[in-house]
């Protein structure tokens, strides 16, 4: 008999806790194993994480978007979470990661979809939408970019940015000592005490090994800074077909967010996408959902009643 | 903090090699390739000698230079400790070692990439041996 992983009962790392009551499920994407949860009924909503996230990120929004009649869909991007954890860089990129999240929802026949993008979900998420378009319904964006260089004058500093996932540094201090998962996120919440209290060990604790934290410094080196970095084209693509969709769109972003400015980015969404509504401020830095989760949850469920009223 | 210096392959007798960091992409940044390249001239040795250097414990330390059809050379690093072969290793040690030769290297590499910013990215994510040394 042929031993199917996707379809075993239990991967190693079973994750328990009172505040993520779902059940697991697993799918084959590119040859990975893929770890999502799938939880209600009606129009879908896809919930992307980004670095160095899993859908846990999401752990508000869940309840109150099920309640309101949806399907909630939250994978854990390859290399985070639950999902199988690649130990060689080269196993990622960013096409790839478009890849992976294309083959989950197509394999379970997504349609009518609203994306929610954060972070490194912004370019794999908006990537699938737009090239899936029949199977995308809206867009909720929040804290991140779809654009090629540079995305913020942060990202062009050495510190702490580019030294923090330099070669050798990034296995280093992102890999041995989980810099990212650890204080990164802290210092990109706005209520920095409830993240250590309630949070942050969540994150810690399911990239317990160096080499599970590969993507931790992986990603980073994924921004592109100019014009002859990977994934440049990718993101002029991005932009262009961006310009051109007509996707409902709401753009929520965290009024303290310092590195992905709501001045800069959130302006930059609106003049790609003139129709998007928002930028609806919330209180956040990067991780705005780890404060302003209840509240964005209310605003997409406004937001997809909206547009489900205007289709009627 | 003791620095980080460059030795000849020492006896491998009674040692084993212990993976302590692999970088699969030495050349993200190029100056990083290239400040390998001349410390241990990569540009005649290529993959035939690995490179060795001793940490401020003493501890000795192996650095493997990795090829990769279609890539500049070296695309890749693992430092191997070189330790006792049926001791274990002192992850301290290896710790403070590990940050002695990322000092070593940024301090080589120069131009816009400073020693004090790399202390100061240790100090923002807290590691923990350098709140230990104060």
């Amino acid at each position: 008999m042929k031993l199917d992983a996707a379809k075993l009962p239990m991967p190693p790392g079973h994750f328990v806790h009172e505040e993520w009551p779902y059940e697991p499920r697993f799918k084959r994407v590119n040859g990975w194993r893929i770890h999502y949860i799938d939880e209600g009924s009606g129009d879908p909503v896809v919930l992307l994480h980004g670095n160095p996230a899993w859908g846990f990120l999401y752990r508000k929004f869940i309840k109150p978007l099920i309640a309101a009649g949806r399907r909630v869909i939250v994978p854990d991007m390859i290399g985070f979470g639950l999902s199988e954890k690649p130990v060689r860089e080269q196993a990622h990129s960013l096409d790839g990661h478009i890849a992976n999240l294309t083959s989950l929802l197509r394999q379970l026949d997504i349609r009518n979809a609203t994306m929610v993008c954060h972070d490194w979900g912004g370019p794999t998420g908006l990537g699938f939408a737009l090239s899936n378009p029949d199977r995308v319904r809206a867009l909720v964006v929040m804290s991140t970019w779809a654009w090629p260089v540079p995305p913020a004058e942060f990202h062009k500093r050495i510190f702490p940015w580019r030294m923090m996932h330099a070669p050798l540094i990034g296995p280093y201090l992102l890999g041995r000592h989980n810099a990212l998962a650890g204080r990164g996120m802290y210092l990109s919440v706005v209520d920095r005490r409830r993240f250590r209290d309630d949070a942050q060990s969540v994150y810690e604790g399911i990239l317990p090994d160096p080499a599970t934290r590969l993507l931790t410094w992986t990603w980073p080196r994924w921004i592109p800074l100019d014009d002859t970095a990977r994934g440049l084209e990718r993101f002029q693509w991005l932009e262009r077909e961006l310009k051109k969709s007509k996707f409902p769109t709401l753009l929520v972003w965290g009024r303290e967010d310092e590195v992905f400015d709501h001045k800069t980015f959130a302006t930059r969404f609106k003049e790609l996408l003139p129709h998007a509504e928002g930028p609806e401020l919330v209180t956040g830095r990067h991780f705005l959902q780890e404060d302003s989760g209840d509240e964005i949850a209310k605003k997409i469920n406004a937001f997809l009643d909206r547009i489900g009223r205007r289709k009627v | 903090m003791k620095q980080v210096e460059v030795i000849e392959k020492p006896s491998h007798e009674g040692k084993r090699k212990a993976l302590v960091l692999a970088e699969d992409r030495v050349g993200h940044y190029p100056e990083f390739r290239e400040f390998f390249i001349r410390c241990f001239s990569l540009d005649t040795n290529g993959l035939s000698k690995s490179g060795y250097i001793r940490g401020p414990s003493g501890m000795l330390y192996s650095l493997v230079f990795v090829g990769r059809s279609g890539e500049s050379f070296p695309d890749g690093l693992e430092i191997y400790a070189l330790v006792d072969a049926l001791e274990p290793l002192s992850e301290e040690d290896v710790d403070t070692d590990l940050w002695a030769f990322l000092r070593w290297m940024i301090q080589g590499i120069a131009g816009e990439w400073k020693v004090e910013d790399l202390d100061a990215t240790g100090r923002l994510y807290q590691l923990p041996f350098l709140s230990r040394q104060g």
